[in-house]
Protein backbone atom coordinates (compact mmCIF):
# COMPACT_ATOMS: atom_id res chain seq x y z
CA UNK A 1 0.00 0.00 0.00
CA UNK A 2 1.11 3.46 -1.00
CA UNK A 3 1.88 5.87 1.87
CA UNK A 4 -0.43 9.30 2.62
CA UNK A 5 0.95 12.50 1.69
CA UNK A 6 0.27 15.77 3.08
CA UNK A 7 -0.42 18.57 0.88
CA UNK A 8 -1.42 22.15 2.04
CA UNK A 9 -4.14 23.78 0.52
CA UNK A 10 -5.70 27.23 0.53
CA UNK A 11 -9.56 27.75 0.00
CA UNK A 12 -10.62 30.27 -2.89
CA UNK A 13 -13.96 31.97 -3.31
CA UNK A 14 -14.93 32.45 -6.41
CA UNK A 15 -15.09 29.26 -9.08
CA UNK A 16 -15.01 29.82 -12.79
CA UNK A 17 -12.38 30.47 -15.79
CA UNK A 18 -11.80 33.88 -14.54
CA UNK A 19 -11.04 32.90 -11.20
CA UNK A 20 -8.84 29.81 -11.63
CA UNK A 21 -6.54 32.16 -14.02
CA UNK A 22 -6.33 34.87 -11.29
CA UNK A 23 -4.83 32.38 -8.78
CA UNK A 24 -2.41 30.89 -11.84
CA UNK A 25 -1.21 34.61 -11.99
CA UNK A 26 -0.60 34.66 -8.34
CA UNK A 27 1.94 31.32 -9.06
CA UNK A 28 -0.39 29.12 -7.11
CA UNK A 29 -2.47 25.81 -8.98
CA UNK A 30 -5.83 26.25 -8.53
CA UNK A 31 -7.98 22.63 -7.75
CA UNK A 32 -11.17 21.39 -6.64
CA UNK A 33 -12.56 18.82 -3.86
CA UNK A 34 -15.32 16.84 -4.48
CA UNK A 35 -17.31 13.88 -3.62
CA UNK A 36 -18.54 12.27 -0.37
CA UNK A 37 -22.10 13.82 -0.79
CA UNK A 38 -20.64 17.42 0.08
CA UNK A 39 -20.41 20.47 -1.95
CA UNK A 40 -17.52 20.98 -3.23
CA UNK A 41 -14.90 22.51 -1.81
CA UNK A 42 -12.42 25.12 -4.20
CA UNK A 43 -8.73 25.75 -3.33
CA UNK A 44 -5.20 26.68 -4.60
CA UNK A 45 -1.75 25.20 -4.20
CA UNK A 46 1.48 26.29 -4.23
CA UNK A 47 3.59 24.76 -7.51
CA UNK A 48 6.48 23.31 -5.67
CA UNK A 49 3.85 21.62 -3.25
CA UNK A 50 2.38 19.72 -6.08
CA UNK A 51 5.39 19.25 -8.63
CA UNK A 52 7.61 16.67 -7.11
CA UNK A 53 4.75 14.40 -5.94
CA UNK A 54 3.27 14.56 -10.00
CA UNK A 55 6.60 13.65 -11.48
CA UNK A 56 6.40 10.41 -9.56
CA UNK A 57 4.05 9.07 -12.06
CA UNK A 58 1.87 7.65 -9.45
CA UNK A 59 0.22 10.05 -8.03
CA UNK A 60 -2.75 9.52 -9.23
CA UNK A 61 -3.16 6.34 -6.94
CA UNK A 62 -1.49 8.14 -3.94
CA UNK A 63 -3.84 8.81 -0.88
CA UNK A 64 -3.10 12.82 0.32
CA UNK A 65 -4.14 14.59 3.53
CA UNK A 66 -5.47 18.04 2.15
CA UNK A 67 -4.85 20.61 4.90
CA UNK A 68 -7.18 23.59 4.48
CA UNK A 69 -7.47 25.74 6.28
CA UNK A 70 -6.73 24.32 9.76
CA UNK A 71 -8.96 21.43 8.34
CA UNK A 72 -7.09 17.79 7.13
CA UNK A 73 -8.96 15.92 4.39
CA UNK A 74 -8.85 12.64 3.13
CA UNK A 75 -8.83 12.74 -0.92
CA UNK A 76 -7.21 10.78 -3.85
CA UNK A 77 -6.27 12.95 -7.04
CA UNK A 78 -8.66 12.32 -9.82
CA UNK A 79 -7.50 14.59 -12.24
CA UNK A 80 -4.09 16.79 -13.05
CA UNK A 81 -4.34 19.42 -16.29
CA UNK A 82 -1.21 20.23 -17.75
CA UNK A 83 -0.22 22.87 -20.29
CA UNK A 84 -0.09 20.83 -23.52
CA UNK A 85 3.43 23.33 -24.56
CA UNK A 86 5.12 23.97 -21.44
CA UNK A 87 3.73 20.65 -19.35
CA UNK A 88 3.12 22.77 -16.29
CA UNK A 89 0.37 21.58 -13.87
CA UNK A 90 -2.70 23.82 -14.51
CA UNK A 91 -4.95 22.29 -12.29
CA UNK A 92 -5.74 19.75 -9.89
CA UNK A 93 -8.81 17.46 -9.03
CA UNK A 94 -9.49 15.56 -5.83
CA UNK A 95 -12.10 13.03 -4.71
CA UNK A 96 -12.88 13.39 -1.09
CA UNK A 97 -13.02 9.66 0.63
CA UNK A 98 -15.80 8.60 2.88
CA UNK A 99 -15.06 5.77 5.66
CA UNK A 100 -14.27 2.40 3.74
CA UNK A 101 -14.63 3.83 0.27
CA UNK A 102 -14.00 1.58 -2.44
CA UNK A 103 -12.73 3.20 -5.92
CA UNK A 104 -11.69 2.39 -9.25
CA UNK A 105 -8.02 3.67 -9.77
CA UNK A 106 -5.15 3.64 -12.30
CA UNK A 107 -2.19 1.53 -11.18
CA UNK A 108 0.60 1.53 -13.09
CA UNK A 109 2.21 -1.37 -14.96
CA UNK A 110 5.84 -2.53 -14.63
CA UNK A 111 7.81 -5.46 -16.24
CA UNK A 112 10.64 -7.55 -14.73
CA UNK A 113 12.78 -10.35 -15.75
CA UNK A 114 13.25 -8.62 -19.49
CA UNK A 115 16.44 -10.90 -19.52
CA UNK A 116 14.79 -14.30 -18.61
CA UNK A 117 12.43 -14.35 -21.54
CA UNK A 118 14.42 -15.83 -24.68
CA UNK A 119 12.22 -14.43 -27.33
CA UNK A 120 13.56 -10.65 -25.64
CA UNK A 121 16.79 -11.80 -25.78
CA UNK A 122 16.81 -12.54 -29.48
CA UNK A 123 15.59 -9.66 -30.58
CA UNK A 124 11.79 -9.81 -30.45
CA UNK A 125 10.23 -6.22 -28.80
CA UNK A 126 8.37 -6.40 -25.89
CA UNK A 127 5.09 -4.37 -26.81
CA UNK A 128 3.54 -2.72 -23.56
CA UNK A 129 -0.54 -2.43 -24.58
CA UNK A 130 -1.55 -1.16 -20.99
CA UNK A 131 0.83 1.13 -19.48
CA UNK A 132 -1.66 1.31 -16.10
CA UNK A 133 -4.90 -1.06 -15.24
CA UNK A 134 -7.68 0.28 -13.92
CA UNK A 135 -8.62 -1.76 -10.33
CA UNK A 136 -11.21 -1.34 -7.87
CA UNK A 137 -9.91 -1.45 -4.19
CA UNK A 138 -10.16 -0.06 -0.83
CA UNK A 139 -9.46 3.48 -0.43
CA UNK A 140 -7.05 2.43 2.39
CA UNK A 141 -5.40 -0.31 0.58
CA UNK A 142 -4.41 1.07 -2.92
CA UNK A 143 -1.21 -1.38 -4.61
CA UNK A 144 1.45 0.53 -5.52
CA UNK A 145 2.27 -0.97 -8.66
CA UNK A 146 1.40 -3.97 -10.80
CA UNK A 147 4.46 -6.33 -11.54
CA UNK A 148 4.29 -8.50 -14.70
CA UNK A 149 7.32 -11.40 -14.37
CA UNK A 150 8.07 -11.94 -17.91
CA UNK A 151 10.54 -15.33 -17.47
CA UNK A 152 9.94 -17.87 -20.13
CA UNK A 153 7.85 -15.34 -21.95
CA UNK A 154 8.02 -16.86 -26.13
CA UNK A 155 7.01 -15.00 -29.44
CA UNK A 156 3.82 -14.11 -30.57
CA UNK A 157 2.63 -14.70 -26.39
CA UNK A 158 0.78 -12.14 -24.31
CA UNK A 159 -0.15 -11.62 -20.81
CA UNK A 160 -3.57 -10.63 -19.69
CA UNK A 161 -4.80 -9.47 -16.69
CA UNK A 162 -6.41 -12.85 -15.59
CA UNK A 163 -2.99 -13.92 -15.68
CA UNK A 164 -1.58 -11.67 -13.11
CA UNK A 165 -1.99 -12.64 -9.13
CA UNK A 166 -4.13 -9.73 -7.85
CA UNK A 167 -3.68 -8.75 -3.87
CA UNK A 168 -6.58 -9.38 -1.18
CA UNK A 169 -9.39 -6.99 -1.95
CA UNK A 170 -8.30 -5.87 -5.25
CA UNK A 171 -10.19 -6.67 -8.50
CA UNK A 172 -10.53 -5.62 -11.96
CA UNK A 173 -12.55 -2.16 -12.57
CA UNK A 174 -12.90 -3.16 -16.33
CA UNK A 175 -15.19 -5.88 -17.53
CA UNK A 176 -13.00 -7.20 -20.40
CA UNK A 177 -9.49 -9.21 -19.84
CA UNK A 178 -6.96 -6.48 -19.96
CA UNK A 179 -4.17 -7.26 -22.25
CA UNK A 180 -1.05 -5.89 -20.86
CA UNK A 181 2.05 -6.98 -23.18
CA UNK A 182 2.69 -8.89 -26.16
CA UNK A 183 5.86 -10.10 -27.47
CA UNK A 184 6.28 -9.72 -31.19
CA UNK A 185 8.88 -10.29 -33.50
CA UNK A 186 11.24 -7.41 -34.97
CA UNK A 187 9.02 -5.12 -37.50
CA UNK A 188 10.83 -5.00 -40.92
CA UNK A 189 11.30 -1.28 -41.98
CA UNK A 190 8.41 -1.09 -44.96
CA UNK A 191 8.86 1.55 -47.32
CA UNK A 192 4.95 3.52 -47.89
CA UNK A 193 4.53 3.15 -51.01
CA UNK A 194 2.15 6.15 -52.39
CA UNK A 195 -1.09 5.06 -54.05
CA UNK A 196 -1.08 5.73 -57.56
CA UNK A 197 -4.49 6.97 -58.03
CA UNK A 198 -3.69 9.96 -56.00
CA UNK A 199 0.04 10.62 -57.38
CA UNK A 200 -0.80 10.14 -61.14
CA UNK A 201 -1.17 14.59 -60.88
CA UNK A 202 2.19 15.51 -61.98
CA UNK A 203 3.76 17.64 -58.86
CA UNK A 204 4.40 21.68 -60.15
CA UNK A 205 7.83 21.48 -60.42
CA UNK A 206 8.29 18.20 -63.38
CA UNK A 207 5.66 20.20 -65.31
CA UNK A 208 7.24 22.36 -67.69
CA UNK A 209 5.55 25.78 -68.69
CA UNK A 210 3.90 25.75 -72.51
CA UNK A 211 6.26 27.82 -74.02
CA UNK A 212 9.05 25.84 -72.77
CA UNK A 213 7.07 22.67 -73.47
CA UNK A 214 6.58 24.23 -77.25
CA UNK A 215 9.91 24.96 -77.67
CA UNK A 216 11.43 21.03 -76.78
CA UNK A 217 8.66 19.88 -79.01
CA UNK A 218 10.94 20.32 -81.60
CA UNK A 219 10.32 23.74 -83.48
CA UNK A 220 6.83 23.17 -85.01
CA UNK A 221 4.55 25.26 -82.79
CA UNK A 222 0.72 24.77 -83.45
CA UNK A 223 -0.76 27.80 -84.42
CA UNK A 224 -0.55 31.24 -82.90
CA UNK A 225 2.15 29.80 -81.23
CA UNK A 226 5.58 31.73 -81.18
CA UNK A 227 8.31 29.86 -83.17
CA UNK A 228 10.96 28.04 -81.47
CA UNK A 229 14.77 29.09 -82.65
CA UNK A 230 14.99 25.54 -84.42
CA UNK A 231 12.29 26.34 -86.48
CA UNK A 232 13.92 28.26 -89.09
CA UNK A 233 15.94 25.24 -89.78
CA UNK A 234 13.13 23.23 -90.67
CA UNK A 235 12.56 25.93 -93.89
CA UNK A 236 13.05 25.71 -96.91
CA UNK A 237 16.54 26.81 -98.59
CA UNK A 238 16.33 30.45 -100.88
CA UNK A 239 14.52 29.32 -104.48
CA UNK A 240 13.93 25.87 -103.66
CA UNK A 241 10.42 24.76 -104.47
CA UNK A 242 8.14 24.90 -101.02
CA UNK A 243 7.11 21.09 -100.13
CA UNK A 244 3.62 20.74 -99.96
CA UNK A 245 3.25 20.34 -96.65
CA UNK A 246 5.15 23.72 -95.66
CA UNK A 247 2.69 26.01 -95.79
CA UNK A 248 0.67 24.62 -92.46
CA UNK A 249 3.99 24.31 -90.41
CA UNK A 250 4.38 28.15 -90.82
CA UNK A 251 3.64 30.31 -88.02
CA UNK A 252 -0.15 31.44 -89.58
CA UNK A 253 -0.42 34.79 -87.25
CA UNK A 254 1.67 36.72 -84.80
CA UNK A 255 1.17 35.16 -81.33
CA UNK A 256 -0.82 36.79 -78.76
CA UNK A 257 0.31 38.19 -75.16
CA UNK A 258 -1.39 37.86 -72.27
CA UNK B 1 6.37 8.42 -48.09
CA UNK B 2 3.17 9.19 -46.53
CA UNK B 3 0.00 10.54 -48.07
CA UNK B 4 -3.65 9.93 -48.28
CA UNK B 5 -4.96 6.74 -49.82
CA UNK B 6 -8.10 8.74 -51.57
CA UNK B 7 -9.50 12.75 -50.73
CA UNK B 8 -12.57 13.93 -50.95
CA UNK B 9 -10.98 17.29 -52.95
CA UNK B 10 -7.94 17.68 -54.80
CA UNK B 11 -6.85 20.60 -53.24
CA UNK B 12 -7.07 22.68 -49.85
CA UNK B 13 -6.82 26.08 -49.14
CA UNK B 14 -3.28 27.38 -47.74
CA UNK B 15 -5.04 28.15 -44.36
CA UNK B 16 -3.68 29.38 -41.13
CA UNK B 17 -2.34 26.95 -38.15
CA UNK B 18 -3.49 29.07 -34.68
CA UNK B 19 -3.58 27.41 -31.12
CA UNK B 20 -2.02 25.17 -28.76
CA UNK B 21 -2.63 20.96 -29.75
CA UNK B 22 -5.54 20.10 -27.84
CA UNK B 23 -5.40 16.47 -28.69
CA UNK B 24 -2.55 14.34 -29.39
CA UNK B 25 -0.57 16.46 -26.25
CA UNK B 26 0.58 13.31 -24.10
CA UNK B 27 2.20 10.40 -25.01
CA UNK B 28 -0.40 7.76 -25.42
CA UNK B 29 1.54 4.63 -26.53
CA UNK B 30 5.55 5.06 -26.19
CA UNK B 31 7.34 5.70 -22.73
CA UNK B 32 9.44 9.18 -24.49
CA UNK B 33 8.52 11.07 -27.40
CA UNK B 34 9.31 14.33 -29.20
CA UNK B 35 6.73 17.30 -28.44
CA UNK B 36 6.41 20.13 -30.79
CA UNK B 37 6.86 23.78 -29.62
CA UNK B 38 5.82 25.63 -32.61
CA UNK B 39 3.26 25.94 -35.45
CA UNK B 40 4.33 24.63 -38.55
CA UNK B 41 3.06 22.38 -41.59
CA UNK B 42 5.76 19.82 -41.81
CA UNK B 43 6.11 17.64 -44.50
CA UNK B 44 5.71 14.08 -45.95
CA UNK B 45 9.77 13.86 -46.89
CA UNK B 46 10.24 15.71 -43.93
CA UNK B 47 8.52 13.34 -41.37
CA UNK B 48 9.93 10.14 -43.70
CA UNK B 49 13.39 11.47 -42.91
CA UNK B 50 13.27 11.86 -39.49
CA UNK B 51 11.54 8.42 -39.18
CA UNK B 52 13.97 6.79 -41.04
CA UNK B 53 16.97 9.28 -38.64
CA UNK B 54 14.87 7.71 -35.52
CA UNK B 55 15.25 4.33 -37.12
CA UNK B 56 18.82 4.27 -37.25
CA UNK B 57 19.53 6.17 -34.20
CA UNK B 58 17.70 3.40 -32.29
CA UNK B 59 19.64 0.60 -33.95
CA UNK B 60 16.44 -0.91 -34.74
CA UNK B 61 15.29 -1.80 -31.39
CA UNK B 62 11.89 -0.69 -30.11
CA UNK B 63 8.93 0.65 -31.67
CA UNK B 64 7.79 3.79 -32.80
CA UNK B 65 4.68 5.81 -33.59
CA UNK B 66 3.90 8.41 -36.30
CA UNK B 67 1.64 10.79 -34.77
CA UNK B 68 0.96 12.64 -37.18
CA UNK B 69 -0.17 12.60 -41.03
CA UNK B 70 0.50 14.68 -44.07
CA UNK B 71 -3.22 15.36 -44.97
CA UNK B 72 -2.82 18.44 -46.62
CA UNK B 73 -2.04 19.01 -50.32
CA UNK B 74 -0.14 21.88 -51.03
CA UNK B 75 -0.05 23.47 -55.01
CA UNK B 76 2.04 24.73 -56.87
CA UNK B 77 2.49 27.00 -60.11
CA UNK B 78 5.63 25.20 -62.76
CA UNK B 79 8.40 27.32 -62.85
CA UNK B 80 8.19 30.44 -66.00
CA UNK B 81 4.61 30.33 -66.16
CA UNK B 82 2.28 33.27 -65.69
CA UNK B 83 -0.06 34.39 -63.03
CA UNK B 84 -3.93 33.49 -63.50
CA UNK B 85 -5.29 30.34 -65.21
CA UNK B 86 -6.23 28.67 -61.87
CA UNK B 87 -4.30 26.88 -58.95
CA UNK B 88 -1.51 24.90 -59.43
CA UNK B 89 -1.39 20.95 -58.93
CA UNK B 90 -0.51 19.35 -56.13
CA UNK B 91 3.67 20.00 -55.05
CA UNK B 92 3.62 17.65 -52.13
CA UNK B 93 1.76 17.05 -48.85
CA UNK B 94 1.91 17.90 -45.50
CA UNK B 95 0.47 17.83 -41.87
CA UNK B 96 -0.18 21.06 -40.38
CA UNK B 97 1.04 20.72 -36.26
CA UNK B 98 0.30 22.90 -33.42
CA UNK B 99 2.64 23.51 -30.35
CA UNK B 100 2.04 21.14 -27.85
CA UNK B 101 1.41 17.89 -30.48
CA UNK B 102 3.47 14.73 -29.83
CA UNK B 103 5.16 13.87 -33.20
CA UNK B 104 6.81 10.58 -32.40
CA UNK B 105 7.05 8.43 -29.66
CA UNK B 106 9.05 5.52 -28.99
CA UNK B 107 9.25 2.41 -26.62
CA UNK B 108 11.19 -0.71 -25.59
CA UNK B 109 14.51 1.18 -25.20
CA UNK B 110 16.66 3.10 -22.86
CA UNK B 111 16.26 6.49 -22.00
CA UNK B 112 19.54 7.12 -23.11
CA UNK B 113 19.05 5.83 -26.54
CA UNK B 114 15.68 7.37 -26.81
CA UNK B 115 17.20 11.00 -26.16
CA UNK B 116 19.44 10.71 -28.43
CA UNK B 117 17.53 9.39 -31.02
CA UNK B 118 14.78 11.57 -30.91
CA UNK B 119 17.32 14.76 -31.48
CA UNK B 120 18.71 12.89 -34.82
CA UNK B 121 14.50 12.91 -35.72
CA UNK B 122 14.00 16.43 -34.52
CA UNK B 123 17.00 17.58 -36.40
CA UNK B 124 14.89 16.69 -39.80
CA UNK B 125 12.38 18.69 -38.52
CA UNK B 126 11.39 22.53 -39.47
CA UNK B 127 10.16 23.62 -36.04
CA UNK B 128 11.58 23.25 -32.75
CA UNK B 129 11.09 20.33 -30.28
CA UNK B 130 11.25 19.10 -27.09
CA UNK B 131 11.94 15.82 -25.35
CA UNK B 132 9.03 14.02 -23.51
CA UNK B 133 9.11 11.63 -21.51
CA UNK B 134 6.12 9.55 -19.60
CA UNK B 135 5.72 10.65 -15.70
CA UNK B 136 7.80 8.25 -13.67
CA UNK B 137 10.16 7.16 -16.02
Amino acid sequence: MSKIINIKAAARSKAGKGAARAVRRTGMVPGVVYGDKKSPENVSFTYIALEPHVNTGRFLSTLVDLEVNGNTIRAIPRDIQFDPVKDRITHVDFLRLGKDARIAVDIQVHFKNQDASPALKSGAVLNVVSHTVSLYCPADFIPDEIVVDLTGMQINQSIHLSDVKLPDRVTSASRDDVTLCAITAQAKEEEVVADAAVSAEVPATNQKAPEAAAAAAGGKPAAGAKPAAGAKAAAPAKGAAPAAGAKAAAPAAAPKKK
Amino acid sequence: MLQPKKTKYRKAHKGRIHGKATSCNTLDFGSFGLKALEPDRITARQIEAARRALARGMKRAGRVWIRMFPDVPVSKKPAEVRMGSGKGSTEYWAARVKPGRVLFEVDGISRAIAEQALALAAAKLPIKTRFVARLGE
